[in-house]
C-alpha cells in the first residue's frame, strides 16, 4: 500500500519517508520477531507430529492438541486453580516487598543493627526455603495461609539483600552534600538513600516476582488442599497421580504464562519508576 | 589570637596526616578575608582539596585548627547556610529535575514551599538555566550540569562558596564562559570564594589572591596578590606577568615570593 502511494505521488520526499518508515517496521519485525515466531511454530509442529509418528501415548507425552483439549474439558477446574495460585503469589509477593523493604530501611538506618543482623540475612537467604516448608505447614496448618507464607519467605530474602545493597551504595559525594546541609538521618534516608537504591530495589522485586510463584506452587504441593481450594500446584499433584498428563501440561503452561505476565508487569513498573533517570530504563533512547 | 572582624577563614598551623601515613598538609597558616576570591593552586597531592574540605567540615585537622567565621566548620554547617560547596563533578541527584536539584538545600533546611521555588528560580536565572527547569541532569551537557550545581550552591544564600576544581572536566570554551559567569555572580552576591585549581591561567583570571601550594608534604609555598582590575583580559601583558609569576613559584616551591 505504501509503495503504491509512493509511485502515484511521483516519489516525492514525504512518500519516500513513509516508504522508509514502513520498511523500517518490516525490518524491526524481521529482526526481532520473525525468528522467535518461526522457532515457536517449528517447535509446536515437531511436538505435534513426533508423538503421532512414534505413536507415543498421551499420558507419556501429550500433543499440543491434547493439552488444549484437556484444558478446555477441565476449564471449570483449571480456572479456579489459576485464580487461587495468582492470589497466593500476589499476596506472598506484596508481603515480601513491603516487609523486605521496610526491614532493610530499618537495618540500614542503624549501623549496629545492620552489622549484627545482615550476616544472618545472607545466611538465611542460602537456606532452601522448600526444605523448611513443612515446618510452616506444622505451624500454620495446610491451606492458604501456609502457602502464602512459603511464597513470602521465598521472595523475601532477594528483596532484603538487594535493597540493603542499594541503600549502602550511595555515592560518597552525594552523601557529603547532605552532610553539608546538616540533613537528618531520616531526611537522608528518604531523599537520598531510598531514591539511590531504587534500581536495586527494582531488581529485587523482579527476582522475587518469579520466585513468589515458585513459592506458591511449591507450597501447594505440600500444603495444598482439595475441595476447589487447591491451586495449580495441587492440581498438578492430583493430575500426576491420576496420570492425567495432558491436564498436567495445561497446568504447567498456565503457571508459566502467569509467571511471564507477572514478570512483565513488575518489569513495566520498574521501568516507569526509573525511566526518567536511570540507565537501565533508557535503552530506547539515542 | 585576635580575630579580625572581616576575616572569614583562618588556618592555624594546620597539619593533616591520613591513616595511611600520607602527610597531606603540613603547617598551613593562612587567613582569608571577607569578599576575597582566593585560589588554591598546586599540583595534585599538595593538599589543596584537603584544605578546602576542612573549611567545609568534611575533614578534621590532625593538628592545629581551622576557623570559619570565628567558629569551627562543623558548628557553622550545623547552624547556618553560610558555607556552600561545589564539587568537581556536578554531583546532582539524577532522579531530580533541575528545579528540584536546586531546591534540595532549601528542602533540607526546611524553607517554606513558596520561597523555595522563588529562590530556586532566581538562582537558575542567574546561571541562565530558566528554560530547563524540568530537565533531568542526564539531558544536560557537562557545562550546564555545572551551572545547576553552582545554582544549587547559591540557593541557600551562602556567605562563602567553596569550589573544588569545578571546571576541570569541562572543555576550554565552556570553562571560559563559566569563569566569566562566576566572576559576575561573585560580584553580585558579595560572597567569599575559595577555589581549588591546578590551572595557572584560571587562578590568575579569577582570583584576588592565589595560594600557591607544593606537594609532598603539602604546604603553602607563597601567596600572590593579583593586582589586576576586573574584568581581566586573558591576553593582557600584565596578565601574562602574573601567569609567569605563578608558574614560576609553582616550579620553585621552595622560594617564598609575594608581590
Amino acid at each position: 500500500m505504501m509503495t503504491q502511494s509512493a509511485v502515484t505521488k511521483g516519489r516525492n520526499v514525504v512518500a519516500k519517508q513513509a516508504e522508509k518508515k514502513s520498511s523500517n517496521v518490516w525490518n524491526t519485525f524481521k529482526r526481532s520477531f520473525l525468528g522467535p515466531i518461526v522457532a515457536l511454530v517449528l517447535f509446536l509442529s515437531i511436538w505435534q507430529f513426533v508423538p503421532m509418528l512414534l505413536d507415543i501415548k498421551p499420558f507419556i507425552l501429550p500433543k499440543p492438541t491434547d493439552v488444549i483439549a484437556a484444558a478446555a474439558a477441565d476449564w471449570a477446574l483449571l480456572w479456579p486453580a489459576i485464580r487461587i495460585t495468582i492470589t497466593e503469589s500476589l499476596i506472598g509477593f506484596l508481603l515480601s516487598a513491603a516487609i523486605g523493604i521496610a526491614i532493610s530501611v530499618v537495618l540500614a538506618s542503624s549501623r549496629i543493627l545492620e552489622i549484627s543482623i545482615y550476616p544472618y540475612a545472607v545466611i538465611l537467604q542460602t537456606i532452601p526455603v522448600i526444605a523448611v516448608a513443612p515446618i510452616v505447614v506444622i505451624w500454620f496448618g495446610s491451606g492458604f495461609n501456609s502457602i502464602v507464607i512459603i511464597s513470602f519467605l521465598i521472595g523475601f530474602f532477594p528483596i532484603i539483600s538487594n535493597t540493603l545493597m542499594g541503600l549502602n551504595s550511595v555515592d560518597k559525594n552525594m552523601q557529603e552534600l547532605f552532610t553539608l546541609y546538616n540533613a537528618s538521618k531520616w531526611k537522608t534516608m528518604w531523599k537520598l538513600r531510598i531514591p539511590a537504591a531504587m534500581p536495586y530495589i527494582m531488581t529485587g522485586l523482579k527476582i522475587s516476582s518469579t520466585l513468589s510463584i515458585v513459592g506458591a506452587i511449591t507450597g501447594e504441593y505440600i500444603a495444598g488442599i482439595g475441595g476447589g481450594k487447591g491451586g495449580l500446584g495441587y492440581a498438578i499433584t492430583v493430575a500426576a497421580v491420576q496420570l492425567k498428563t495432558p491436564y498436567l501440561f495445561a497446568c504447567g503452561i498456565a503457571a508459566a504464562v502467569f509467571g511471564i505476565c507477572f514478570y512483565l508487569i513488575v518489569n513495566l513498573f520498574a521501568h516507569l519508576m526509573l525511566k526518567s533517570w536511570h540507565e537501565s530504563a533508557m535503552k530506547n533512547e539515542k | 589570637m585576635t580575630v579580625n572582624q572581616n576575616q572569614v577563614v583562618s588556618f592555624q598551623h594546620v597539619d593533616k596526616v591520613y591513616n595511611t601515613g600520607t602527610i597531606a598538609l603540613s603547617g598551613l597558616d593562612l587567613n582569608i578575608k571577607e569578599g576575597e576570591f582566593m585560589s588554591f593552586l598546586g599540583p595534585s597531592g599538595c593538599g589543596k582539596s584537603t584544605a578546602l574540605r576542612m573549611v567545609a567540615g568534611l575533614g578534621d585537622a590532625t593538628r592545629g585548627k581551622v576557623e570559619v567565621f570565628g567558629k569551627t566548620p562543623k558548628e557553622v554547617i550545623k547552624n547556618s547556610n553560610d558555607i556552600a560547596f561545589v564539587f568537581q563533578d556536578a554531583n546532582l541527584l539524577p532522579w531530580r529535575t533541575v528545579l528540584d536539584n536546586v531546591m534540595l538545600p532549601l528542602e533540607l533546611r526546611n524553607a517554606n514551599k513558596k520561597s523555595k521555588k522563588e529562590t530556586a528560580l532566581r538562582v537558575l536565572e542567574m546561571v541562565g538555566l530558566k528554560d530547563h527547569l524540568k530537565s533531568y541532569p542526564r539531558q544536560l551537557s557537562g557545562g550546564m550540569r555545572m551551572r545547576v550545581s553552582i545554582a544549587r550552591a547559591l540557593a541557600a544564600k551562602p556567605k562563602m562558596l567553596l569550589m573544588d576544581e569545578p571546571f576541570a572536566a569541562l572543555d576550554e570554551m565552556t570553562r571560559q564562559t563559566l569563569q566569566n559567569e562566576l566572576l559576575e555572580i561573585w560580584k553580585k552576591e558579595n560572597t567569599t570564594i575559595l577555589f581549588v585549581t591546578h590551572n595557572v591561567y584560571e587562578a590568575v583570571f579569577l582570583s584576588t589572591k592565589i595560594a600557591v601550594m607544593s606537594a609532598r608534604p603539602g604546604r603553602l609555598s607563597s601567596i600572590i596578590d593579583v593586582d589586576l582590575p576586573y574584568p581581566r583580559e586573558r591576553i593582557d601583558h600584565r596578565f601574562n606577568e602574573y601567569v609567569d609569576l605563578a608558574s614560576h613559584s609553582l616550579e620553585n616551591s621552595s622560594i617564598e615570593r609575594s608581590v
